[in-house]
């Protein structure tokens, strides 16, 4: 079959450059462990305040695993239990969030950490907070009529 | 009369031959813009923590 030279080039430009895409991201997630925030843990939405790590929210130090805090997180109708929590810079953190009624959203505007909380299920993230500053965490699911009140707050202070 | 005129048509159809610079230069084009967009994209994920 003949084909035009140029047709060549941009055939195995296109080819090359849908490789090198999926490369990435298939490097990504099986190598480097990228992965979704969610969502192999399940807990009784009916009893999250006596479940461990929840019945404690908030930032704990954590000894033995890959990282250093553990920062727990509950969400409700229409608040986030810690409202504000100050992490100190360059910690691994694995943030831990699950709600008690309907779905919410947890999104540190700024940052990946963005997550969508299921009523049963434990969404977690690991990250290491790099950057100092305040962060905003909002609701981005609309869960109810006070969805745009649902806020907390992240400061990474040093 | 009808085969001369047969002739001619044939003839024209087969000097054509056209250039594709201009598609190449479009396909580049696009390709440059998804690779610039798609690597932006890549990079606001890594840097962000």
């Amino acid at each position: 079959m003949h084909m035009h030279k140029f047709e060549k080039i941009w055939l195995i430009f296109g080819v090359g450059c849908l490789i090198f895409f999926l490369t990435t991201v298939g490097v990504s997630a099986f190598y480097l462990g990228n992965k979704p925030p969610s969502c192999l843990t399940t807990v009784n939405p009916e009893k999250v305040d006596q479940t461990k790590p929840f019945d404690k929210p908030g930032l704990h130090k954590v000894e033995g695993k890959d990282w250093d805090y553990e920062l727990v997180y509950v969400a409700q109708a229409f608040s986030y239990n810690p409202a504000q929590v100050k992490v100190p810079l360059g910690a691994k953190v694995r943030v831990i969030a699950t709600t008690k009624d309907v779905v919410h959203g947890f999104e540190v505007a700024g940052t990946n950490i963005n997550m969508m909380l299921e009523p049963g299920y434990v969404s977690e993230y690991t990250t290491t907070f790099d950057k100092a500053g305040e962060y905003l965490i909002v609701c981005n699911e609309y869960c109810g009529a006070g969805h745009h009140l649902m806020s907390s707050k992240i400061e990474v202070v040093e | 009369m009808a085969k001369a005129e047969l002739k001619t048509k044939h003839k024209t159809e087969i000097e054509d031959s056209s250039s594709l610079k201009g598609t190449l230069a479009s396909v580049f084009l696009l390709g440059f813009f998804i690779i610039i967009t798609w690597v932006s994209v890549y990079y606001l994920f890594v840097e962000r923590f």
